[in-house]
């Protein structure tokens, strides 16, 4: 009853977009430029998702209806309302935390003038865009929506738009992920025409045999599906805008660079699982982008100084293991036949995630408010100012290191015991287990580096550390909402069952169903759950010693001749950065300035050849026609003398 | 009731000869402003801003009637006997694919003149211009005459030639005189096939005729060969005009010298005329799709077509990036946008062709915004110059948050009118290329990049960043009404056409079939 009104869901932050947007700053002076329009509009359609969200992971059922958006020559083009269990839990984490967010944001944004009105403006249109692609009935609809997401992360990256690099982070954004975009495009094409123009969730599921094209034709296309994918969620080869990313405000970081649209890639990998177990090539490369890419995110993070840099890898790196839980999962069902634990993990470690990682982002957006920098060298001790925000973000540690019974603990160890149980049938997945576990090793040492340079030791910047204060209520209420989310989502999500609730169709008919509890004793039965929790344990055991009790000086690893080249390898990040530019600057505006010389010279320059043959002509001629009899008359001469010697040589008339 | 009102509406209106009032009204218009405004600039202006609103509205209510009873045929048709002797008629009715360009003719042309409220020097004389303009074009649009066609594209080359010489940038001269002449002998060429086209014609229909439709009925008989120069002939005149590369570059001198009101009509309409004879003209002639042997070498003209489309998109974006005149940079997006108008006719499917149309509208409305944006710069920075510029969106937000929409309205952003055409296109190019050639459509999607880089770089070096110290600023001001007031209603089409594409897409499809296309299905 309630999924019949989930068309309103993204309607509510839109209009606050209209009235935000649209209606002049005078209306808004003394309202926070409409923050409480923001929040209400996005409270509302908060509550009616829960509901929706309720109702339908209760009853199991599929809600779709759509509409004709437009027809031509057997093409249909269908808008419409899909909501299945996935869509649940998507509206669930976009819709609660937005709203959070939103909230939040009235301290965080406070003293920004007028530029309040634009913010919350595309929040709320940022917002609707959102849920309208979680509800998205066919893969058009969604690719509308994918891209609108895109433009309000543009719009956000770029929220400082005088300062020149977050002006050119937004384009960077914008442009790299159109890359992936071309990839979706062709791949939706490919979908359109193999599946007789219809491009619907419902139809395409249900009929994946019924592609015409063949077995390649429809590997390549859910590989260029995944190519979209790899661009929004940041994956490896596509990933450097991320981090470049953290230019905008922090909470668009929480919101939408670690918690909603970044996922949205993901959102569309375990969308698209009817057709993808179809076609294990593509499973495949998506485990092998998101395992390397998980680890190889990671070390970025290592040496990183900027508290939301570090943050940012680490959300590409998370990123990476729900894309190689996806990937391992439905190989292992396509070569095996049994349904197994690995997409469920993914897609609650996508829950986890979104709430410890927002919680990480707006803590670390409270610490960036009290002392105005993102450097972390030039935090420490913080602890004593900043109590709550200190205790938060810890919590958001521990949970995203993976240390039972906090909510990250129990998706990443699934989600690595899939990949673990794939290597059976492929041994490449033995790597792929490796990289999760060096990963998991990493992001323990670095997300505790992080806390113990911020808040524990000696203030290294006095100044700062004097003026320094803790977050307003309307802050720091949200960040213990989420913490207590990132401490607890996990174990619930197992104890109310979502084995057998996010689960792919496919999976359901032959999967044996266990109690969360059975779940939870077999997990902590088997001896790689183990060497996950000794990993993460070391992890933050190294960070301890380095940066806590100064045991192991971390100057000496840095210092050392290996370790400064490594480290500004690092900081190079690969050398991504400076090949993103390469490419863009000396390939593609190379060819285009080769283009307009060409245009101006040869193309244009046969055009003025020309021009200039008939002036020349025209010049010539004008002396012939200068107006005296006798030119004209020995012309005539000339001229019948030629025709009469011509006449004699060729034609033969005499 | 809505549906009603149609009804009666194109009851009503099929008892006058509408589209001959349409041409009249802006020629009275033109004569009005000319005469009457003779040492009074602002009657100049209101005669001119009257005539085209009564146009507008007349083709608003054809529109409306059009939706409620047409079924893709002719419409208010009108055919009287001009040249008896020589086959010369007056003929003129209105379809789904002029429909569609006669609107935006009267709306572009009333918004431009809108926006030129400020126009001081020589006032009547470049109203009457704009007006006289519109009878031209709305002439091209709706004659079913090879002759009256003509005529009607010879007038448009006027109008538009003193509006660059007259009120042009410091270098009119030279780009009216190019713009003057290129197009003019291409429309020699393509009178040179109308003309050749009569005659074999004849050979097979007994008598003469200029009638399109009496003609295109014997064309499957003709002779191939004949027929190839001829369709060559009328090609030729029509690339020229929309610009396909190689025959594009007046287009950007022209754009660069022109007054902002003349690159919007130039970009919004003119370059339509080109697509719109191919479709109309050179497609129901000729066997597009068909490969045959021609003076020993084997020519398919559909991959010409193709060729010449996708090689005019990457080619025109690739150019654009290089560009540092904003408008520059505008003009050389129009080639490249309207090489997706040749790419979906060239697919030769309903899919195809319709979003061609499609594009041609939606093009027509973005283009229109995106010059009088640069049309803006020029006047309130005082420069278009790219590099030059910087950090404006502090001095002008109104423009800025004009140009951002236009920008991402144009590099076919969902929601807004340019992406559904856009993607129909590649997806009834795909189509086309079925599954052996399949891999070529990613040059044409390379443009979606290129596209978006531009664009997206244009701003962050013109309004993004910190202001510009290059240039005075201290007095730049923000739009005026008379420039935001035509921009919003440009806007609010934009997102209409991008939310509910079936309003203007159910006008073109059932067109198609009417066309009798060879070779369509």
């Amino acid at each position: 009853m309630f999924a019949e009104y989930a068309w309103l869901i993204p309607i509510f932050p839109l209009i606050a977009f209209v009235i935000v947007g649209f209606l002049g700053n005078k209306l808004f002076k003394k309202a926070e430029g409409g923050a409480p329009i923001a929040i209400i509009m996005a409270a509302i359609s908060c509550v009616l998702s829960l509901l929706v969200a309720y109702e339908t992971l209760t009853t199991g059922e599929v809600y779709k209806a759509s509409l004709e958006w437009m027809v031509v020559d057997g093409f249909t083009f269908n808008m419409g309302i899909y909501i299945d269990n996935l869509t649940a839990l998507m509206l669930i984490v976009v819709s609660f935390i937005a709203t959070l967010v939103v909230i939040y944001s009235v301290g965080y944004m406070h003293s920004e003038g007028e530029k309040k009105r634009r913010y919350y403006a595309i929040i709320s249109l940022f917002i609707g865009v959102m849920l309208g692609l979680v509800l998205a009935s066919n893969y058009l609809q969604m690719f509308i929506f994918w891209e609108l997401v895109g433009l309000c992360s543009y719009l956000l990256i770029g929220f400082w738009n005088t300062k020149p690099s977050a002006a050119s982070a937004a384009k960077k954004a914008f442009l790299v992920t159109r890359i992936g975009d071309i990839m979706l495009m062709l791949g939706l094409i490919i979908f359109f025409v193999g599946f007789k123009g219809n491009l619907d969730f419902d139809y395409i599921f249900n009929n994946v045999d019924l592609f015409t094209g063949g077995d390649s034709l429809l590997t390549l296309g859910t590989f260029l599906i995944f190519g979209g994918a790899i661009g929004k969620s940041a994956q490896f080869p596509l990933h450097d805008w991320l981090p470049d990313a953290m230019e905008g405000p922090t909470t668009v970081s929480a919101l939408i660079h670690a918690a909603t649209m970044v996922k949205a890639g993901v959102y569309l990998v375990a969308r698209s699982y009817p057709v993808l177990i179809e076609t294990p090539d593509t499973l495949i490369i998506i485990a092998a982008v998101g395992g390397f890419t998980a680890l190889f995110a990671a070390t970025m993070a290592l040496n990183n100084t900027n508290i939301k840099r570090v943050l940012a890898y680490s959300t590409i790196s998370q990123l990476g293991y729900m894309f190689l839980a996806l990937g391992a999962s439905g190989y292992l069902f396509a070569v095996s036949g049994d349904p197994n634990v690995g997409y469920m993990a993914g897609m609650s470690h996508l829950m986890n995630h979104a709430f410890f990682k927002a919680l990480l982002f707006l803590s670390a957006g409270a610490v960036i408010h009290a002392v105005h920098t993102e450097d972390m060298m030039r935090m420490g001790g913080l602890s004593k100012k900043l109590k709550i925000t200190s205790a938060v973000m810890l919590l958001g540690c521990i949970s995203i290191a993976g240390i039972p019974p906090f909510s990250g603990f129990w998706s990443k160890d699934e989600i690595l015991a899939t990949v673990f149980e794939t290597g059976a049938y492929n041994t490449g997945f033995y790597l792929l287990y490796a990289f999760g576990i060096i990963a998991a090793f990493i992001t323990a040492f670095y997300m505790f580096r992080l806390w113990f340079l911020t808040f524990s030791g000696k203030p290294r910047d006095q100044e700062i550390y004097d003026h320094a204060h803790e977050a307003p209520k309307v802050m720091w209420i949200p960040l213990v909402i989420l913490a207590v989310l990132a401490v607890g989502s996990g174990l619930a999500g197992i104890l109310l069952g979502m084995e057998g609730t996010i689960e792919p169709v496919a999976y359901l008919s032959t999967m044996h169903i266990a109690s969360g509890i059975d779940m939870i004793v077999d997990m902590f039965q088997h001896p790689l759950t183990y060497v996950s929790i000794i990993v993460a344990v070391l992890g933050i055991a190294v960070a301890y010693l380095m940066y806590y009790s100064k045991t192991i000086d971390p100057a000496r690893i840095s210092e050392s001749k290996v370790g400064k080249k490594l480290g500004n390898v690092l900081l190079a990040r690969y050398g991504f950065t400076a090949g993103y530019d390469l490419f863009g600057i000396k390939v593609i505006y190379g060819i285009s300035k080769a283009v307009d010389w060409f245009d101006r010279n040869i193309i244009d320059g046969v055009v003025k050849l020309i021009s200039l043959i008939c002036t020349l002509v025209g010049k010539l001629l004008r002396f012939v026609q200068n107006g005296l009899v006798q030119t004209y008359a020995s012309i005539v001469v000339v001229g019948v003398s030629l025709v009469v010697i011509l006449l004699l040589a060729f034609g033969g008339m005499f | 009731m809505l549906d009603n009102l149609a009804t009666t509406l194109a009851d009503t209106l099929e008892g006058i000869p509408v589209l001959s009032l349409l041409i009249i009204i802006p020629l009275i218009g033109a004569l009005a402003a000319f005469f009457l405004g003779k040492n009074n600039a602002k009657l100049a202006k209101t005669i001119a801003l009257a005539f085209s609103f009564v146009a507008l509205v007349l083709s608003v209510f054809v529109l409306i009637a059009y939706y409620g009873s047409g079924n893709g045929g002719f419409m208010f048709s009108e055919n009287y006997v001009w040249v008896e002797q020589l086959g010369i008629n007056y003929n003129l009715a209105i379809d789904g694919l002029s429909l569609p360009m006669v609107f935006l003719s009267t709306l572009l042309v009333f918004l431009a003149i809108l926006f030129s409220w400020d126009v001081s020097e020589k006032t009547r004389t470049y109203m009457s211009l704009m007006l006289l303009l519109e009878v031209g074009v709305i002439g091209v649009f709706t004659s079913l005459d090879y002759f009256l066609f003509y005529i009607f594209w010879e007038i448009v080359l006027i109008p538009m030639f003193f509006l660059i010489s007259i009120w042009g940038g410091p270098n009119k001269s030279y780009a009216s005189i190019k713009f003057l002449i290129y197009t003019h002998v291409a429309s020699l060429v393509m009178l040179l096939g109308i003309f050749a086209l009569y005659f074999t014609a004849a050979g097979e229909l007994g008598y003469y005729t200029f009638d399109m439709a009496q003609i295109a009925s014997v064309s499957g008989a003709l002779e191939m060969g004949m027929k190839t120069l001829i369709f060559a002939a009328l090609f030729f005149g029509f690339i020229v005009k929309m610009p396909m590369v190689p025959f594009h570059t007046w287009l950007p001198d022209a754009h660069v010298q022109a007054p902002t009101a003349g690159s919007v009509l130039l970009a919004g309409i003119l370059l339509k005329m080109g697509a719109y004879g191919i479709i109309r003209i050179c497609l129901p002639i000729f066997p597009v799709d068909v490969s045959y042997e021609f003076f020993g070498v084997v020519i398919n003209w559909q991959m010409i077509l193709a060729a010449i489309g996708v090689v005019s998109m990457v080619y025109g974006a690739f150019a654009c990036l290089a560009q540092t005149d904003l408008k520059k940079m505008v003009a050389y997006s129009s080639i490249s946008h309207m090489g997706i108008v040749m790419l979906g006719i060239a697919t030769l499917t309903e899919l195809g062709i319709a979003a061609a149309v499609f594009q041609m509208f939606a093009h027509g409305i973005i283009a229109a915004v995106l010059f009088m944006v640069c049309g803006m710069f020029q006047h309130k920075a005082g420069t278009r110059e790219i590099p030059l510029l910087g950090g404006l969106v502090t001095k002008m937000p109104i423009v800025s948050v004009i140009m951002m929409f236009s920008f991402m309205a144009s590099l076919g952003l969902p929601g807004l009118a340019g992406f559904v055409a856009e993607f129909s296109v590649f997806t009834a190019t795909y189509d086309w290329l079925g599954t052996n050639y399949w891999y070529w459509i990613i040059i044409p999607l390379m443009t979606v990049a290129l596209t978006a880089a531009y664009y997206l770089w244009a701003m962050q070096r013109t309004i993004f960043g910190e202001l510009t110290t290059k240039i005075r600023t201290d007095n730049i001001r923000d739009a005026h009404w008379f420039e935001v007031a035509p921009i919003v209603v440009l806007l609010l089409l934009i997102v209409l056409l991008g939310v509910w594409p079936s309003a203007l897409m159910d006008i073109i499809t059932p067109t198609l079939p009417f066309l009798s296309i060879p070779g369509v299905i």
